[in-house]
């Protein structure tokens, strides 16, 4: 049981540059011949396969919009699921020294130097992003999957900072 | 209920090529559209591609109380009925809308009637000889009876199918109710649909609109707010919301207060309170109009008082306020700035406010568009899609709503996994593949629930069952899928089966009583209020399951083969024992700290410390465990001690696989 590739669904190539608008307008194309309402009185089968198809639909156009749901998406296609702890086909384990420099930017945010620290945090997130994409362009599926974990770890970082500072506020 | 069928899961992800839409019409221009309301209902036709409009009954009236009176033998329903309340309160029934999906426990609120049916499904006790009882689905069937009558007169024949509006934000028990109802009542019902939707038909369709509208949904007790996009063809829901214990009877009780407060009436009975509330009603609308008028308390035997709309307009201020809150909320999540929107449409008797209307105004910077009766703008888009559903030559359009509320699994450490998140076009569906913890475990239980807080607690339950079975496998190597599918209406299916095996699985399903609107709404206003708190309840619960899955490993795998020197050199032994100690200790001290923040933070220090110590170890470990591989070993060893070594490597991820023990991790 496999998922159908998101990009042959929606008819765009598979590279993680596309054009949003050939996304909706196909998005909307589709679902607008597969959606269940179109299939009202007609055997059960029928009904079941026109909603199977427009969930995938549904399901394809959330993760493609996303730029970086795609670039995961992608990694996905690649072989590395980066939602699984499978040791083979799962994210890869971030280094020991990515896990030092985590422990060191938590400190420092302890310290108080909170601003100096997101801008650091948020510019590392965008640079292991960046250089995700980059490796993806490349087809270098292992190397964007690191880099992808990465910006993980600096997004959940971020995502606390912001909530502790919206406590503080 | 959600259903859950463990059986049958093979077919649910087979991929099929529609046929295409569908070809032949059916029986065109006999589909009805219904707006079963709260307090008043109505049906619509639009057939063949005419103008939608609202059919009367013999008397010449549009709107049908929805009210069902079991006085007599026979069952009255609307106007008749409503003659019969003040008689026979507890045989009328009235407000059914409130019952539908509920449990007995669920009902809060004050209402007159005897409800029986503790735990199983909830009924009304309406006679005594011979006893009576009836569910809140049968009311409403009763209702729709009358509407689907109608319509048939009108017709001049059958009925092929209708379309039933529900509040956007009704869950899916309630859209279950809703849709059971109308099969009793003997409707094919084409399609629940959103309200707020069938309101942005009623305008898009009649003006060709295209663009970013917003529509503003304020009825007597519930509102709601949706976002919408309308391309040509396709109405697009990108967000809604609302709030579904807020409405125009808010606004009469506030008054009411306002009116005993000023007559000098301090400790007011229930008959006065009454008495005054039909008094507030009448200013309210009166104030709708004129600037100041004058009420008559004279049946609570007090003198007339006179009131501004200023002095009314101030009393509703915080509540016309919470909408507005509600509408930004909104247009967040659909990612537009008021600046950006098309239009917003006004629907609900209470939209009649003029501060109401002024509010919108001032939020969206435009005027609002009213031009349909606010009261029959739903029916009117019932009847339009119910239109294009009967296979009429009507040019169709596509909508694509939204799941109002995330559906989720509970983890462990009682977290929240969301599996469909809240705002999610449908129909959807999503898969989460659980593993087991140790080989010791052979069943799972799964618990379904919905809600936008992060504990499982926090949020409704929707349904709890088990998974048995599951193989004696290694630790996480057992792979259980649970697949949620929503529907085109938001109705739910829940599915699971164990991949490693294909073992069929026995299941227990203890259903739970849908959400009610008023749980949605709170939940969802208690996740904004709450975001800060949750956020970091959250990350307690994950940093001590983490720490905890971290220390287990490392302790499994000492216990191993920490006696092998080759792997484990003394010193390194000496440091991860050390670690081991501190990560205890953090286990300890944790709950002696109550700033949950510095908790979680000292739980994640003394994870990524135990962790950085054992990297090494772990490392030797993998490397030994590949060349054993190639030394032979048969690849089910391999992949048992890489998952091992697997097992707390998913930190980084926002949505990963999540392990739930329900032998060691219950609650």
């Amino acid at each position: 049981m496999t998922d159908a590739d998101y990009f042959g669904l929606l008819g765009l190539e598979r590279r993680w540059r596309l054009d949003r608008g050939a996304l909706e307008r196909s998005y909307l194309e589709r679902s607008q011949a597969s959606h269940p309402d179109g299939f009202i009185g007609q055997d059960s089968g029928v009904q079941r396969a026109a909603m199977e198809r427009s969930s995938q639909l549904n399901q394809a156009h959330r993760t493609l919009r996303d730029p970086v749901l795609r670039a995961e998406y992608l990694v996905k296609l690649g072989g590395i699921d980066l939602d699984s702890s499978d040791p083979r086909t799962g994210a890869p384990r971030p280094t020991q020294d990515f896990l030092i420099e985590m422990i060191d930017l938590r400190e420092r945010l302890a310290e108080g130097d909170v601003s100096a620290v997101r801008e650091e945090i948020e510019a590392r997130a965008e640079q292991s992003f960046a250089a995700g994409v980059a490796a993806l362009d490349r087809g270098d599926v292992a190397v964007a999957a690191r880099e992808l974990v990465a910006r993980r770890y600096f997004q959940r970082f971020l995502d606390e900072v912001d909530a502790s500072e919206e406590r503080r506020t | 209920m959600s259903k859950i069928n463990l059986q049958d899961t093979g077919a649910l992800f087979q991929i099929a090529e529609p046929t295409g839409p569908q070809a032949a019409p059916r029986a065109p221009g006999r589909g009805i559209g219904i707006d079963l309301g709260t307090t008043n209902s109505l049906v619509a036709i639009a057939p063949q591609g005419a103008a939608p409009r609202v059919l009367l009954d013999v008397e010449g009236r549009a709107i049908l109380p929805s009210v069902v009176s079991y006085v007599g033998e026979r069952v009255l329903v609307g106007a008749p009925a409503m003659a019969q309340q003040a008689e026979h309160p507890e045989r009328v029934v009235s407000s059914v809308k409130r019952f539908m999906g509920r449990g007995a426990s669920d009902i809060e609120f004050t209402h007159p009637y005897q409800l029986v049916g503790e735990g199983g499904v909830l009924r009304i006790a309406v006679g005594d000889e011979p006893r009576r009882q009836v569910s809140p689905v049968e009311v409403s069937a009763e209702l729709l009876r009358a509407l689907k009558q109608r319509a048939e007169a009108e017709l001049g024949g059958p009925v092929d199918g209708a379309v039933i509006t529900v509040p956007a934000y009704f869950d899916d028990a309630q859209r279950q109710a809703t849709r059971d109802a109308g099969r009793i009542a003997g409707l094919k019902v084409y399609r629940l649909l959103a309200e707020p939707t069938a309101a942005a038909l009623a305008y898009g369709l009649d003006r060709g609109e295209r663009g970013v509208f917003a529509i503003y949904d304020l009825g007597g007790g519930t509102f709601d707010i949706s976002v919408l996009r309308l391309h040509a063809g396709v109405f697009q829901v990108l967000a809604t919301g609302g709030d579904s214990a807020l409405g125009g009877d808010d606004f009469d009780r506030a008054l009411a207060r306002h009116l005993l407060a000023r007559a000098g009436l301090a400790a007011p009975d229930r008959r006065q309170v009454e008495a005054a509330r039909i008094a507030a009603r009448a200013l309210k609308e009166r104030l709708s109009e004129a600037d100041s008028a004058r009420v008559s308390l004279a049946s609570l035997g007090l003198v007339d008082l006179e009131v501004t709309r200023a002095e009314f307009e101030a009393l509703i201020e915080p509540l016309a306020q919470r909408t507005i809150r509600a509408c930004k909320a909104a247009l967040k999540d659909a990612g537009h700035s008021p600046a950006e929107l098309d239009g917003v449409v006004l629907v609900g008797g209470s939209t009649r406010v003029p501060r109401i209307r002024q509010l919108v105004e001032q939020v969206f910077g435009r005027p609002p568009l009213t031009d349909i009766d606010p009261d029959e703008v739903v029916a009117h888009g019932a009847a339009i899609q119910a239109d294009i559903l009967s296979g009429s030559e009507r040019p169709g359009v596509t909508l694509l709503d939204v799941v109002p509320l995330s559906l989720g699994l509970e983890t462990m450490g009682g977290i929240v996994e969301k599996i469909i998140p809240r705002n999610a076009t449908i129909p959807i569906s999503a898969r989460q593949v659980f593993t087991n913890y140790s080989e010791q475990q052979t069943g799972m239980v799964i618990h379904v629930v919905q809600g936008e807080r992060e504990l499982a607690r926090d949020n409704r339950s929707l349904a709890r069952f088990e998974l048995k079975g599951i193989p004696r496998l290694p630790p996480s190597m057992a792979r259980v899928e649970v697949t949620f599918q929503l529907d085109a209406d938001a109705l739910l299916t829940v599915t699971a089966r164990e991949l490693m095996t294909g073992v069929k699985q026995s299941v227990e399903v203890k259903p739970t009583h849908g959400l009610s609107a008023e749980e949605v709404d709170r939940l969802v206003i208690e996740s904004l209020d709450h975001a800060g708190e949750d956020y970091s309840a959250r990350n307690l619960a994950e940093a001590r399951v983490e720490l905890g899955r971290v220390i287990l490993a490392v302790r499994r795998a000492l216990s191993e083969v920490g006696h092998i020197e080759s792997l484990l050199p003394p010193d390194d032994r000496m440091a991860i024992e050390t670690a081991l100690r501190e990560a205890d200790a953090a286990m300890v001290a944790v709950s002696a700290i109550d700033d949950s923040e510095a908790a979680a933070a000292g739980l994640t220090r003394a994870r990524e410390a135990l962790e950085r110590i054992s990297e090494p170890f772990a490392a030797r470990r993998m490397q030994r465990a590949l060349s054993a591989g190639m030394a032979g070993k048969s690849l089910d060893e391999i992949e048992a001690a890489l998952a091992e070594e697997g097992l707390d490597a998913r930190r980084g991820g926002h949505s990963a696989a999540l392990i739930q023990d329900d032998d060691e991790h219950g609650e």
